[in-house]
């Protein structure tokens, strides 16, 4: 079992194969609720894994760098004990789409380079990515293709399951997956020729299918080289709602505010969770001072993030994903690829503003 | 780790969401794709809002009042000193010298339960929930138009095919965001919105039309507007034929359309234009919030919209505050109606919960909310049990509320915290949250909703449904403590509560309760009769933002929530400052009478000349200080709405 090749599991394999796998790690996987929701959570058997879920709102990432997590408890009492209580248990990640793989990988260069985050990183470390392709896209928010992260990856996953029908083409990319692959690897066997031939047309096929289209590229030329005007910004701002679930749901964001919560007992814990740059208390300094005042400028920053300051310039890629999550869960119309569209649309007016009269 | 569906417990909107619990912590949550009302989206309350309730200040043991301070003690002792409490009051003084007081964040099974109490086991017809003090001026305004007390759309969801929105005052954007996404889908597909405030809100992008009244005069624009209606015959063709027609036709006789625009100051030809446009664009949607139900004459003014949506053959939205005010309403918690919208003073209905309850009811309704404060402070009231409702806040004129409680030989309040409210009480119940108990919960749209227990009550706390049936049998009788028998005795007298065997497949998300649209009639909208008390300098636009609800007392539990509303502030145009000499940022003393508040002022020339624009902020620095006990005649729901106040600056 290699790193870069491909084999096959087949569907009656593969609920023996995450069963033998469970008992080694826990499994977290889609499954569907009553009501039709879908949601990943640990599973007790294979057989709760749906593998036609589609896409789910709650990201993938809560798994490695959670929601709400306690980092460590202390008691006050001027007798000061401090105990660690970050758990990482070992768990793959079974049915995670391309684009939170890819927006995995964005966390971990966030969390660990220059000072690495401990609770991060024993997370990520004792998870394993088995990610599966989307035949189509499983939504019509979805554009992950505009953002080169899906419907199918290259690279960055531990393991990538592709559904041929009766089969799952099985790709091994790292270590970690080649690892966790041959404790079970009788259980596979080379893929064909047949296998290949199928997957490419169904890459053909996903990458033509998708509606949402973001046309990102313009649009990060006009945000990184600082064109796009003020009262864009303060017009996009003007609508949001500011109930931040644009960031809590975007499988590449990282910030978190640490709150010490006291608990009955007078001890007090550490607690971090999801915040979001949307929030105006988010950058109020202690001067009460608020470098980003206005709901524009805080929209503004959003995109800037994204499309200019971090990613940009240190890693040569936009931070999105194209996973289309902040598009479904917007109370306005203030997704990324809507945020684009806008910003296409007026600066094409700016630009040419004879034009935007004789519009009217 | 396990998810649990339940529904929010903030607003009315009653988004369904996920609870990820780890053991008993909470570890995430998240909106349902699938529900009908969160569709994949939560609110900033939602978000962070629910995280706070299980802060660490939360009431973990009961408490009983000993030489004067709160001690903790055991649930037999609290439970048998409320009642022998309860019961010497009643054989001294008589049922009526006891008062009930419920919270419409409770669970409909909490507030039947609660009318129970009242009603059946203690016997007292002092009864009412916190919508006194909010949205219950929507009740008989709207029974005496549409047919019942309730909103008539068919759904949330289609709010977005209304053609024309006329929304009064509500600062819906930020209040119930999930009501304003829908107005702002239904701009964008072309609906011509109609914003109608004396201030400028988030509505503004997306309405065709702002219109500006003076505060606290709706009454007289509406009634010029459902004139014009009528007189320019832009109803719809059944309309003569329709019962109330001509005692409203009749009622109207006074109104003259020009003075009444410049009375109400929304300026010269608005009410004609405004009436055509609304009559042009069919389906209608008619919904306002607060900013009405709170006015000196809400229930005329209600009456007025629901005629005009009538007439037009649109719709009707009120847009109530709290998570269950809709159920609590449905299930009677109130004065004046029983349990199924019917009027206290209706026979036919008295004669059914006589049977169901087993006992004779007096034939008149006793004292609501803001009458047990006044029968308080006159010494008529002796005891008030209060479940879920920080009324001191929420109460007008905090002083006065305030002596009003102290003056009680009893007081007894079931709490999440030990609110400034619990912390006048001789006996307090620690209460669990929506987390952490079963029940159901009706949204805006008349949904039951499920409430699941997602995690283990806090220290001794229970749910409100188990101290009032702890209540009941220390006073020596039986109140079901299973939500599901409570709502079967629910279904007994209220038609549309009962479970049909239909209801109960796909009920995942709930189940809508049906009315019937034939029942509606126009009514009579009367001029005002309070009186004109304008020697003050500025109107009052009392508000609520983004951040806050209600009284504020869970949504400052969340430290992210607090974190957005720095401090507290209060608006005035440029000009109004020049005139009582205060700069930005400098404080300014907002009085009435009743009290008064110190803010700091924020120029916005938005906030028209003459009024103030002071939001409500937490721990009880709020605008319902500067109220008095003044209310509405019918309703009895106090004035918040246009109150006069002076404005000085501090030096």
């Amino acid at each position: 079992m290699k790193s870069g090749r491909a084999y096959i599991l087949t569907k009656s394999d593969a609920v023996m194969f995450f069963a033998s796998l469970a008992s080694t790690m826990r499994i977290i996987a889609p499954r569907k609720l009553v009501g039709g929701d879908v949601m990943f959570g640990a599973v007790s058997s294979p057989q709760e894994i749906c593998w036609d879920y589609g896409h789910d709102i709650y990201p993938p990432k809560r798994f490695i760098f959670p929601h709400f997590e306690e980092m460590f408890s202390y008691t006050g009492d001027g007798n000061i004990e401090i105990r660690d209580s970050g758990e990482a248990p070992q768990q793959a990640i079974v049915g995670i789409r391309s684009c939170d793989v890819r927006a995995v990988r964005f966390q971990e260069r966030f969390f660990l380079s220059q000072i690495e985050d401990p609770y991060f990183k024993a997370r990520l470390d004792n998870t394993v990515l088995f990610s599966l392709v989307c035949n189509k896209p499983p939504r019509k928010e979805c554009f992950c293709i505009c953002c080169d992260a899906g419907p199918y990856l290259d690279s960055g996953f531990d393991v990538q399951l592709t559904d041929l029908g009766d089969r799952f083409l099985y790709e091994i990319g790292s270590d970690k997956g080649e690892k966790v692959t041959t404790q079970e690897a009788y259980m596979l066997k080379e893929a064909g020729p047949d296998d290949i031939a199928k997957r490419r047309k169904i890459e053909l096929e996903a990458d033509s299918l998708f509606e949402t289209t973001a046309y990102i590229a313009k649009a990060i030329n006009y945000i990184s080289s600082d064109e796009v005007p003020p009262e864009v910004w303060e017009d996009l701002g003007s609508t949001c709602f500011r109930c931040g679930a644009c960031t809590n749901l975007c499988p590449v964001c990282t910030c978190f505010t640490v709150d010490d919560l006291q608990r009955l007992d007078g001890s007090f814990i550490r607690c971090r969770s999801w915040d979001s740059c949307q929030y105006a208390g988010f950058t109020r300094e202690a001067s009460g001072h608020n470098p980003r005042p206005t709901f524009g400028s805080r929209v503004q920053r959003r995109f800037y993030h994204k499309a200019s300051y971090q990613y940009i310039e240190r890693d040569g890629t936009h931070g999105c994903v194209g996973c289309g999550r902040c598009v479904t869960t917007c109370l306005t119309h203030l997704g990324l690829p809507d945020v684009v569209k806008r910003i296409r649309r007026a600066m094409h007016n700016y630009l040419e503003p004879q034009q935007k009269v004789s519009e009217v | 780790m396990e998810q649990i569906l339940t529904t929010c417990g903030f607003c009315s909107c009653g988004c369904g969401l996920y609870i990820i619990r780890n053991g008993n912590l909470m570890t995430g949550l998240c909106p349902s794709l699938s529900h009908p009302v969160s569709s994949g989206r939560l609110c900033i309350k939602g978000w962070n809002g629910i995280p706070g309730i299980r802060s660490a200040d939360r009431l973990t043991a009961p408490l009983v009042r000993k030489q004067g301070r709160l001690e903790e003690v055991c649930w037999e002792e609290a439970i048998s000193t409320a009642a022998s409490r309860i019961s010497q009051l009643v054989s001294e003084n008589g049922e009526r010298s006891i008062g009930v007081i419920g919270s419409a964040k409770l669970t409909n099974e909490e507030c039947y339960a609660l009318v129970k109490l009242a009603r059946d086991v203690i016997g007292t017809p002092n009864l009412d929930s916190s919508s006194r003090f909010y949205d219950a001026s929507v009740n008989r305004a709207l029974i005496e138009t549409i047919g019942y007390a309730a909103s008539s759309i068919s759904d949330l969801n289609s709010i977005r095919n209304a053609a024309s929105i006329m929304a009064v005052g509500t600062n819906v954007m930020e209040q119930l965001p999930h009501i304003g996404s829908r107005i702002e889908d239904a701009a964008i597909n072309g609906c011509y919105v109609v914003a109608v405030d004396p201030r400028t809100t988030r509505l503004a992008p997306h309405s065709a039309n702002l219109i500006h009244p003076r505060p606290g005069a709706d009454l007289v624009w509406v009634r010029a507007l459902v004139k014009y209606v009528i007189d320019h015959q832009l109803y719809l063709p059944e309309i003569p034929e329709t019962q109330g027609f001509e005692e409203l036709r009749s009622s109207l006789a006074d109104v003259e359309v020009e003075k009444a625009e410049e009375l109400s100051g929304v300026g010269h030809g608005t009410i004609s234009a405004l009436a055509k446009l609304l009559a042009e664009n069919s389906p209608l949607l008619v919904t306002f919030g607060l900013g009405v139900m709170q006015q000196a004459d809400a229930t005329a003014i209600i009456r007025g919209l629901a005629n005009l949506a009538i007439l037009l053959g649109g719709s009707i939205l009120p847009l109530r505050g709290q998570n269950n005010a809709q159920g609590a309403c449905d299930v009677g918690l109130t004065w004046d109606f029983l349990p199924g919208h019917a009027p206290f003073s209706y026979e036919p209905a008295r004669r059914v919960w006589e049977a169901i309850w087993g006992r004779e009811l007096p034939s008149e309704p006793g004292l609501s909310a803001l009458g047990m404060l006044r029968a308080a402070e006159s010494g008529l009231l002796k005891g008030l049990l209060v479940f879920g409702e920080n009324l001191l806040l929420s109460s007008p004129n905090t002083a006065a509320t305030r002596k009003a409680l102290d003056g009680l030989e009893f007081l007894a309040v079931a709490d999440l915290y030990l609110t400034e409210t619990a912390q006048l009480a001789d006996v307090v119940f620690p209460a669990c949250s929506f987390l952490e108990k079963d029940g159901t919960f009706t949204n805006i749209e008349r949904r039951i909703q499920p409430v699941r227990k997602v995690l283990d009550p806090i220290g001794q706390s229970r749910s409100d449904l188990d101290i009032i049936a702890d209540l009941a049998s220390a006073v020596g009788k039986k109140i079901p403590r299973d939500p599901m028998k409570i709502m079967a005795e629910i279904g007994m007298g209220v038609p549309f509560y009962r479970l049909g065997d239909d209801d109960r497949k796909d009920s995942t998300f709930g189940r809508q309760w049906v009315y019937d649209s034939n029942a509606r009639k126009l009514s009579a909208v009367y001029p005002s009769h309070s009186g004109d008390h304008d020697n003050h300098q500025f109107q009052l636009i009392a508000s609520r933002i983004n951040y806050h609800q209600q009284t504020g007392t869970m949504a400052s539990r969340s430290t992210i929530l607090v974190r957005e509303y720095a401090e507290p502030f209060a608006e005035l145009c440029e000009a109004d400052a020049e005139m009582i000499g205060a700069r930005a940022d400098e404080s300014v003393t907002i009085s009435s009478p009743s009290g008064s508040l110190v803010r700091k002022l924020v120029l916005n020339e938005s906030i028209p000349r003459g009024c103030i624009h002071v939001p409500h902020y937490f721990n009880g620095d709020s605008p319902n200080a500067l109220a008095s006990y003044e209310c509405d005649p019918v309703s009895e729901v106090p004035v918040y709405k246009g109150l006069s106040v002076n404005v000085e600056a501090v030096k």
